[in-house]
């Protein structure tokens, strides 16, 4: 009797234990980057200086850093395998990563071991307590405004970990910006502790990706898809759309107090020094597309391109010279330091004098 | 044992045919003899039945799966899946290069159209996958604000004009085809030839020899185009095998010269022109036979048997001379010719049967190995031995016993007799061995082979299992083949040394998000291992066109969470690179690109990947080893590790026996077994010296090495121990041993390395190695044989038991 009860009750248990059908798999998410001596030769897409330190960020969770102008690397500790996207850089201790998964890193040690402030898996929960609050505070307009709202976001907020951050931003060691996939946008005060959701608080009615958010000269500007660039109007604590004349894709800005490139597709590249209120065309002569740039000096600025095209100017922007290496490597960010120009890419990172 | 030991006992000399009884002897040689005319006719029309079943029925071939350990579990994970793994499967890669110019030259531009459309025609290439610049399959795609956008790497109408030529270079440079399609340097194109399984006319495998005929045809009339200077690189497992079987058939023009050197080696022993005619003769009908047999027992000429006649051959004419000798001494001394064949016959069969099957035993343990080749080697060689016993031992008594030998050589055999009865001197060498029965000398060359075996085994620590060079291991570093694959490897990005895990999944499985992390984990981890170029899977380029849906974003290089995205990118990969999954999508190889297949490389790779699928392993996904050209070659390397031990302890265990039968004292058997195995080391150390390893090729070697080689110490103790056991001191009944075996020694040493020395210069580079190693231990282990056992006698038998 005891006997059968108890084979009953197995397979009682058998029947409502999930149905395993990816046993065995860890998630990126809870299995850390494995250490490899290739980690600085694989796909890096996020480069930033902590101080004198390089430090960058690419595929599998891997973050490498260089004290000698990349010329030798160290792999930092990362309790994520995710692929991470981009890194910033505040001050030489502290910086924060983002990546796929909804990841956010911080390190506070100049890059060598960092931990988890955010992932997917909350990033949603987060997004939609805040606006929901927000909209029973009636900060959110009316309430068909406010249901819009809620509608748009509750689908991206279900997707969980799908939608990568694409690329982060930080002032100073307490306040800073992460934008992603489909208007996802957090901005923190306290140095990553908390994170508040700024989705309804960008001019981006389509919810276009949004790639890259900057701080230049006292301006911070978002660029997206379909030729999005948004400016953070700090009055009314909102991202405003700024026309431009292009409608492909901006994977970047950058510039100087001087003036504001913003570069993308199919070697597209315009500058303004006026904040934004009228752009012209860079001739890049870059017909693939432009993904990572830096400033350095006080009025140097470097493009890179996908096709390994390298242009540099020290005017702010108002002229370029072009450089092609003789084996090009598609690349997806550039940093300098002291004399060295660095460029990560598809085959991990480079240093090389500047011209 | 011995023909030898024998030959002391005299037979009475019957001059006149009447006074000899006819039904004296035992039953099969009064069947054999007084039935001479049937048995010889029976020969005549075995030989021509046979002749012509070999002629019309025997094959060539090099089939791939009989040179791999087909029950190896790597292999059946190989061949289980085969039919699903597209890109390991077999294709052709045809390199057109520009030697000249460029592949901007219009001529060129033209040929490589012909070449194309040629190939496309050939019978077996499988034309919807067939890829080049003039294919519209290789496409450029950009990323623009609309989206994807691209075309055929070829333009339309491409007329060869600077304006056409100038979007064929814009076109190339954005379709990524460098380094795959297009040689780095602009020189050379490639034409990529996937292959069908089976002619979809006939329904017969693909006939290799006839394609590889084909492609050589195609390369001769285009390298011959006026006003342009191309040269053809062909590279491909169907190109190989066809040189293979080419290589195969000139080895087989090399038993010419096997044969004459025999004859030669024969007609300086016997000087008798007759006799030495009929050794050849009736080796050569052991070879029609043997090949007749190997032919309706259904089995066909492969790189391995193909050497199984040279053996045969060799074996065969070193036991004719030994009857023939026999013989010659009767007639000299006036027997009657047929008498002297019958007494040679009641001498020599039992004692040539046990010799021969000593031959066997050496064929015999090569059944151990576990590749179909080697069992087929094995086989078709004892076919032949047993084929011997007919020929040789029977045949040629009977022949002989009707043309005689030449009264001269007879005579001339007879006083060398007589010389040798009275101890005088054979001069030369071998007066100097006995010797080494002497305490100084003994010690002195077991001093000499003591060192030589501590320096030999030393030096065979670094012998390696597998194959050292780079390019196909089976043919020569410098053979056409070769060439082209070092050119291609040279001038193109992937290396042809491939080592592929299979992840096996239910149907649609490959593409789920957890499969694709996982597999990418494991390209990750093989990734790390020393001599892992590169690695590719279906990820790489679900990842490319990922990021290419995202306006080419080198942020979106991931593996997306997003079931959508991924199907997408499945279904893009689908048509651009059809080869990293199959169509259920539950197959899905993880390819390695390797910089060489050297063992440790292979070794590494494969303990990264057990490693690998032992911990993350799962119901729902298996990794299974291994697939491509590496992955086959390190199971044959597993293979063959295992099989050296257990071969080495089966042939020796079998030899040591085969003493023991013979001699019954274990000292004799120390002593006839030591110097095998001195040469077995200097063997192994000599694989070293010349840079080959321990490999399906080298395996039987040693085996026939030991298991021929011990003929010597048999020949020479058996009359040894048997004056010994008659009461004559050691010196001098080592003495006798030599004098009435020394030559017979030197003789069958001579003969068997003759049979082998020829393939040393094989195009087929294992052949090659297995004449040098195989000539190294027929004639090492007769020298060995002359020298230590007289020095081992002195310390082991000098008391004969």
């Amino acid at each position: 009797m005891m006997l059968q009860r108890f084979c009953r009750a197995l397979v009682a248990l058998a029947l409502f234990l999930p149905a395993s059908s990816f046993a065995g798999f860890t998630d990126v998410l809870d299995s850390p980057a494995s250490m490899s001596p290739l980690a600085a030769k694989g796909l890096l897409n996020g480069l930033a200086l902590a101080g004198k330190r390089v430090v960058a960020v690419g595929q599998r969770g891997q973050i490498v850093y260089s004290d000698d102008g990349g010329g030798s690397w160290r792999q930092a500790v990362v309790p994520v395998s995710s692929d991470l996207v981009a890194v910033s850089f505040p001050t030489p201790q502290q910086g924060w990563a983002v990546g796929h998964d909804g990841v956010v890193l911080h390190t506070s040690d100049g890059g060598a071991t960092w931990i988890r402030q955010l992932d997917g898996r909350r990033v949603g929960q987060l997004m939609m307590e805040q606006l929901r609050a927000r909209a029973a505070r009636g900060e959110l307009g009316s309430t068909e405004e406010a249901d819009k709202v809620i509608d748009d976001a509750n689908r991206i907020a279900a997707q969980g970990a799908e939608n990568p951050f694409l690329d982060v931003w930080f002032a100073d060691e307490h306040h800073g910006f992460i934008v992603g996939a489909f208007n996802l946008i957090f901005e923190t005060t306290d140095g990553g502790q908390t994170w508040i959701s700024w989705f309804e608080r960008t001019e981006n009615p389509d919810q276009l990706h949004l790639y890259a958010v900057r701080g230049i000269g006292s301006d911070v500007y978002i660029t997206g898809e379909q030729g999005l660039v948004l400016k953070l109007d700090r009055a009314a604590n909102r991202f405003r759309a700024v026309t431009t004349p292009y409608k492909g894709t901006y994977f970047g800005a950058v510039g100087n107090a001087d003036a504001v490139i913003v570069y993308g597709l199919r070697g597209n590249a315009y500058r303004s020094t006026d904040g934004g209120a009228n752009w012209q065309s860079i001739d890049t002569g870059v017909p693939e597309g432009i993904t990572g740039a830096t400033t350095f000096g006080r009025h140097g600025l470097a493009l890179v391109s996908q096709a390994g095209n390298v242009l540099l100017s020290r005017d702010s922007g108002a002229h370029f010279t072009s450089y092609r290496p003789a084996k090009p490597v598609p690349a997806s960010a550039v940093a300098v330091t002291g004399d060295a120009i660095v460029i990560a890419g598809a085959l991990g990172v480079s240093a090389q004098a500047l011209h | 044992m011995s023909a030898v030991t024998m030959q002391l006992d005299r037979m009475p000399v019957v001059s006149e045919l009447n006074d000899f009884d006819k039904n004296s002897g035992n039953l099969l040689e009064r069947l054999v003899f007084n039935h001479r005319l049937v048995m010889m006719l029976v020969c005549a029309v075995a030989t021509v039945l046979l002749g012509w079943v070999a002629v019309t029925r025997l094959s060539f071939n090099a089939s791939f799966e009989k040179m791999i350990p087909s029950h190896h579990p790597y292999i059946r994970n190989y061949l289980d899946n085969a039919g699903e793994l597209r890109g390991l499967g077999n294709s052709l890669r045809v390199v057109v290069e520009n030697e000249d110019g460029n592949i901007f030259d219009p001529k060129y531009q033209d040929v490589l159209k012909k070449i194309n459309d040629d190939l496309f025609l050939t019978r077996g290439v499988d034309r919807a996958w067939l890829k080049s610049l003039w294919t519209p399959s290789v496409r450029w795609t950009e990323v623009t604000e609309e989206g994807f956008r691209g075309g055929p790497v070829m333009p339309d109408n491409f007329d060869g004009s600077p304006k056409a030529t100038a979007q064929l270079k814009l076109n190339i440079a954005r379709s990524g085809i460098v380094g795959r399609f297009v040689g780095n340097d602009f020189k050379s194109s490639m034409i990529f030839v996937p292959l069908l399984a089976k002619d979809p006319e006939t329904g017969k495998p693909i006939d290799y020899r006839d394609l590889s005929r084909k492609l050589d045809e195609i390369r001769q009339r285009y390298e011959a185009t006026p006003g342009v200077k191309v040269h053809l690189h062909v590279i491909g497992f169907a190109k190989l095998v066809g040189d293979l079987i080419d290589g195969l058939v000139k080895v087989m023009s090399f038993f010419g010269i096997a044969a004459l050197i025999a004859m030669m080696v024969i007609y300086a022993y016997t000087r008798c022109v007759r006799s030495t005619a009929l050794v050849i003769l009736c080796s050569a009908v052991a070879v029609v036979w043997q090949l007749g047999l190997v032919a309706a027992l259904g089995f066909s000429l492969d790189p391995f048997s193909i050497l199984v006649p040279f053996l045969i051959f060799a074996i065969g004419v070193s036991h004719g001379a030994q009857k023939m000798n026999g013989i010659m001494q009767d007639i000299g001394r006036g027997t009657h010719r047929l008498v002297a064949a019958r007494y040679t016959f009641r001498r020599l069969f039992l004692a040539g049967v046990t010799a021969l099957l000593a031959d066997a035993v050496g064929f015999g343990v090569l059944m151990v190995i576990d590749i179909p080749v080697i069992k087929d080697l094995a086989l078709t060689a004892s076919v032949g031995v047993a084929v011997l016993i007919f020929t040789n031992l029977l045949l040629l008594p009977v022949l002989l016993s009707f043309t005689g030998v030449s009264p001269a050589a007879a005579e001339r055999s007879l006083r060398a007799e007589f010389a040798e009865a009275e101890g005088a001197s054979q001069g030369g060498v071998w007066d100097v061995l006995d010797r080494f029965t002497s305490r100084r000398w003994a010690v002195a060359a077991l001093a000499v082979a003591a060192v030589l075996a501590v320096g030999g085994f030393a030096v065979s620590r670094h012998l390696k299992i597998g194959d050292l060079e780079s390019g196909a291991p089976e043919l020569r570093a410098d053979s056409r083949y070769n060439r082209d694959n070092a050119y291609v490897t040279g001038n193109y990005s992937l290396s042809s040394d491939v080592f592929a895990v299979i992840v096996k999944t239910p149907a649609e499985g490959c593409l789920k998000y957890p499969t694709l992390v996982e597999a990418d984990r494991l390209a990750w981890a093989l990734r790390q291992v020393p001599g892992v170029q590169t690695t590719l899977f279906l990820g790489d380029a679900v990842r490319q066109i990922t990021a290419g849906s995202y306006e080419g974003s080198p942020k979106w290089l991931t593996i997306a969470r997003n079931q959508d995205v991924l199907n997408y990118g499945a279904q893009q990969a689908s048509v651009n690179n059809p080869d990293l999954f199959n169509n259920a999508c539950s197959v899905m190889p993880v390819i390695a690109y390797l910089t060489d297949h050297r063992a440790e490389t292979l070794n590494r790779v494969v303990a990264a990947a057990e490693s690998f699928a032992k911990d993350h392993g799962a119901t729902d996904r298996q990794y299974l080893l291994a697939a491509g050209s590496a992955g086959i070659e390190a199971a044959t390397n597993i293979v063959v590790r295992e099989a050296d031990r257990t071969m080495l302890f089966y042939v020796y265990g079998a030899v040591i026996v085969l003493c023991f039968i013979t001699f019954r004292s274990w000292r004799a058997v120390v002593v006839a077994v030591v110097p095998l195995m001195l040469t077995s080391i200097l063997c192994e150390a000599l694989m070293v010296a010349l840079g080959i390893g321990v490999k399906v090729a080298t395996l039987p070697v040693i085996a026939l090495g030991v298991g021929i080689g011990v003929d010597y110490a048999l020949y020479l103790l058996s009359i040894q121990l048997a004056q010994q056991r008659a009461g004559v001191p050691l010196a001098q009944a080592y003495r006798r041993a030599v004098q009435f075996t020394g030559k017979v020694v030197a003789l069958v040493g001579v003969t068997l390395a003759a049979g082998v020395v020829t393939w040393a210069f094989s195009p087929i580079k294992f052949q090659g190695d297995m004449g040098i190693l195989l000539t190294f231990m027929f004639l090492w282990n007769m020298v060995g044989a002359l020298i230590l056992i007289p020095a081992l006698s002195h310390f082991l038998l000098r008391k004969a038991t």
